[in-house]
């Protein structure tokens, strides 16, 4: 199986958004945080504020989750989406997308954006193969993995994590 | 001259006396006042130029006539590295002159994408406002409800009237109590987390009746090579991540690192060994500015004593530096909790750790009593009574608080009776720490020589610092070296040219324990640290990535005009950069020149301490080389004896029009 997926562990990432301005920068030839593919959102508030102490400081990820069997291809009514079964990557065909934003009401993940420059729909195509999110994670919060093997290495995180809990090792990131 | 790829393309100019709101094509912006955007780059560079501009006669910083100018860089909110930060200038209450401090966090981005290079804030207006910039409209708004309250509060809740579509959308560079009081050393504070600090810049906003500035922006930054400069970008942050000997602790520690590599900062007496264990402290996570691959922040929660339960984003080293020597406050609570405090309340830590500990010390020799202090009896190291001093000038409360509100030049002149002569300031500006003369030379004459007056953030070069003698050398061998092996490695690797290193390091080009104590290159490695400084400061990145900077390797000049020619199609090099940094520093010290008459006469220590013979560390039982080191300095770079700027070397940098005004 050649699919990969891209996962991500809120538990390195610094909410530096490298993700995004690489993601705007390569796919739209501009840097932007709207218009990036991929959204880390940011609860931040009560963290910069102060109030609310109990409350985590939390980023969350989300981004086209590239279905086996995609709701947003079922409603498009050019057929315009498509999963590409090489890449694994949802795709979609800028020449019969009319912009509709069916998709984009229908996605259960709000992954799906409207460009209103090029008054057609964007969403994450894995960037053909080498998703730029991926390559400028400065923490390796996001990874590129294939995708019967991606939940091992949050697995693996949690298992370091119990084990410091229980003082059995000193490191909870892997050496 | 047409502006490149890179910039936002607009200036805001907002007169709050007037309500009139301006927005300028940013070439014609700078055409008009002939700011050639490759020579002045950004940030520091355009503030200086406009404050240049502006200013030509002294001025009441807390009058009407002070403007707020933000102005982000080519390098901001682009796919650069560390493309997080801006640069916020003014008239500086404290000192009365020259005045610019870096932030970040997303508000400089934000405000790039919603379209402006600079915003420039003029005028008084007559009622309570905050100004809220929604991409290409700018409104007024009532800000009265928001008078007294902390910078947490103020962003909790302008994002809620403003009703932000998703968290984070909004950003809030507000001012706190402090600055609504005036106190004159008080930043104003991006999203209640990164302060454009020692500026003042938040009394200046008080005394404009603005309590904040907020923006939304969904715009985007058009760049010349997209994909060249993800490749550049991608290869500056790996070849960082392989030769970077600090590396490691960076991404253990955060900005708490600086503590961890300058080993050999000698407190109370005792070599500082333990402060690598004082910097090495319990958090979640680091966190960090936009594009960051070097994050800085802690994100935190102190797990027992009086403040237990508090979490806390923050931990940086400025606090604590400040809570270890000036305040004596060791307990780990207690100096996040006076970080907490102080960015709630909006006070520069340094200037306040610095005016108390002057007034500990006047207290003690009977200079200050009890009538001066409301019955407070002053000493360090007890976290209450500092709280209380704190709010105390936040409030302007009390005899004691509206004195320390002043700032120390103006505090210790009122005093009298020899307060002036223990006041640790330069230029009106208090500096760090309260011993100028614990560190080694470079470090030091950074306070004498910055355009900001005592301050250290314009000459922070850790080469001397970071040489950690044998016996406490931990963290060379944490990566299995040893401190010389890291110091060989790290010199062939500094992107400085090979003649300059033979000039700085000597003809053997070795840093070894006779260089550190010694005053050799010292004067020239300063002025190429303040000259690169400046450099980032204009394009504009952070300091924490930069070479020499609180890294030994770092990023170098060549790397920014790699990554900056990709972003404008320029083909700039290292040296034109360094000469553009070169540039902004020399007009920054001919503006204070030609403002407040400043003059070698101006760079010595107001604290006459200074020039005794140091207790502990490099210079212990010996008198530091100030004056020699100075004359050295201003040689180096070309200026007269007095410390001014030839006429020549005006020229050389193209300040030709300046050298004519001042008829140098």
């Amino acid at each position: 199986m050649n699919e990969r997926v891209i996962v991500y562990d809120p538990f390195y990432c610094s909410g530096c958004m490298s993700c995004m301005t690489a993601c705007s920068t390569y796919n739209n030839g501009a840097t932007s945080l709207t218009k990036a593919r991929l959204q880390i959102m940011r609860h931040e508030g009560h963290a910069i504020t102060g109030i609310d102490e109990e409350d985590d400081l939390v980023f969350d990820y989300i981004n086209c989750q590239h279905c086996e069997d995609p709701i947003c291809q079922h409603f498009c009514p050019t057929l315009a989406i498509h999963k590409d079964r090489d890449t694994g990557a949802v795709v979609v065909d800028k020449e019969k997308c009319v912009g509709c934003g069916m998709c984009l009401a229908v996605c259960p993940f709000g992954a799906i954006s409207y460009d209103s420059t090029l008054r057609r729909i964007t969403k994450c195509e894995l960037c053909g193969g080498e998703p730029q999110c991926v390559r400028f994670c400065p923490t390796g919060a996001l990874q590129f993995v294939p995708k019967d093997l991606a939940h091992l290495p949050k697995r693996d995180r949690l298992g370091r994590k119990k084990a410091k809990l229980r003082g059995r090792i000193s490191e909870e990131k892997p050496v | 001259m047409s502006i490149p790829s890179g910039y936002a393309g607009n200036v805001l100019i907002v007169d709050l006396g007037k309500k009139t709101v301006e927005i300028i094509p940013t070439d014609k912006f700078l055409s008009d006042r002939g700011i050639e955007p490759r020579l002045w780059l950004g940030g520091d560079g355009f503030i200086t130029r406009i404050l240049w501009e502006d200013f030509k006669e002294p001025i009441d910083p807390l009058g009407p006539e002070n403007e707020i100018i933000i102005a982000t860089g080519p390098w901001t909110a682009t796919a650069a590295p560390q493309s997080g930060r801006g640069m916020l200038g003014c008239i500086d209450p404290e000192s009365g002159g020259f005045g610019s401090g870096s932030f970040g966090w997303i508000f400089p981005c934000t405000l790039k994408y919603a379209g402006y290079d600079i915003v420039i804030i003029r005028g008084k207006s007559d009622r309570f406002v905050y100004v809220f910039i929604d991409d290409g409209q700018v409104v007024f708004k009532d800000a009265s409800h928001l008078r007294g309250k902390k910078n947490g509060e103020t962003v909790k809740i302008v994002r809620e009237e403003l009703r932000e579509r998703y968290e984070g959308e909004i950003r809030v560079l507000s001012t706190g109590v402090a600055g609504e009081n005036l106190v004159r050393f008080a930043p104003p504070c991006a999203d209640g987390t990164s302060c454009p600090g020692r500026t003042g810049a938040g009394a200046v906003m008080g005394s404009k009746n603005l309590k904040a500035i907020v923006v939304r922006g969904t715009g985007e930054i058009a760049l010349h090579d997209p994909r060249g400069l993800l490749d550049a970008s991608y290869d500056a942050v790996v070849k960082f991540n392989e030769k970077e000997p600090l590396l490691k602790l960076w991404q253990e520690q955060g900005a708490s690192t600086c503590l961890g590599t300058t080993g050999n900062w000698p407190l109370n007496g005792g070599m500082l060994a333990e402060n690598r264990d004082a910097a090495d402290f319990p958090h979640f996570k680091n966190v960090g500015c936009m594009n960051c691959f070097n994050s800085c922040y802690h994100w935190l929660q102190i797990k027992e004593g009086k403040y237990s339960g508090l979490r806390h984003l923050g931990g940086h080293m400025t606090f604590l530096t400040n809570s270890l020597r000036n305040l004596e406050i060791k307990d780990f609570g207690e100096w996040i909790y006076f970080e907490r405090y102080l960015q709630e309340l909006g006070m520069d830590p340094a200037s306040f750790s610095m005016g108390f500990t002057w007034a500990v010390d006047c207290f003690e020799r009977g200079i200050m009593t009890l009538d001066d202090t409301d019955g407070l009896v002053l000493k360090r190291g007890d976290a209450d009574l500092i709280w209380e001093v704190a709010r105390k000038v936040a409030y302007r409360e009390g005899k004691l608080g509206d004195l320390l509100a002043h700032g120390l030049a103006v505090a210790s002149k009122k005093i009298g009776k020899g307060a002036d002569e223990i006041a640790p300031h330069v230029r009106g500006k208090p500096y760090i720490q309260r011993d100028s003369k614990l560190q080694a030379l470079m470090w030091s004459l950074g306070f004498l020589t910055s355009p900001r007056g005592g301050d250290w953030l314009r000459l922070h070069n850790v080469w001397e610092l970071a040489f950690t003698p044998k016996k406490i050398d931990r963290y060379a061998r944490y990566i299995g070296k040893d401190c010389p092996t890291i110091y060989d490695e790290a010199l062939n690797l500094l992107d400085m040219p090979a003649e300059l290193k033979k000039q700085i390091f000597g003809e053997a080009m070795k840093v070894d324990v006779g260089w550190i104590k010694g005053t050799g290159g010292k004067a020239l490695f300063a002025a190429w640290t303040e000259n690169f400084v400046a450099l980032f400061n204009s394009l504009v990145t952070c300091m924490f990535g930069a070479a020499t900077q609180f890294l030994l390797v770092g990023f170098g000049p060549t790397t920014y005009a790699e990554i900056l020619n990709k972003i404008t199609g320029w083909d700039t090099t290292s040296a034109e950069l360094m000469a553009s940094g070169e540039r902004v520093f020399n007009l920054q010290r001919l503006f204070n020149y030609r403002l407040k008459g400043w003059t070698s006469k101006d760079d010595v220590w107001a604290d006459k301490r200074a020039y005794e013979p140091g207790k502990m560390g490099i210079y212990k039982g010996k008198i530091v080389p100030w004056n020699d080191t100075l004359a050295e300095y201003y040689a180096v770079r070309g200026w007269s004896k007095e410390g001014i700027p030839t006429k020549e070397k005006a020229l050389e940098l193209k300040l030709g029009q300046m050298a004519e005004e001042l008829e140098l």
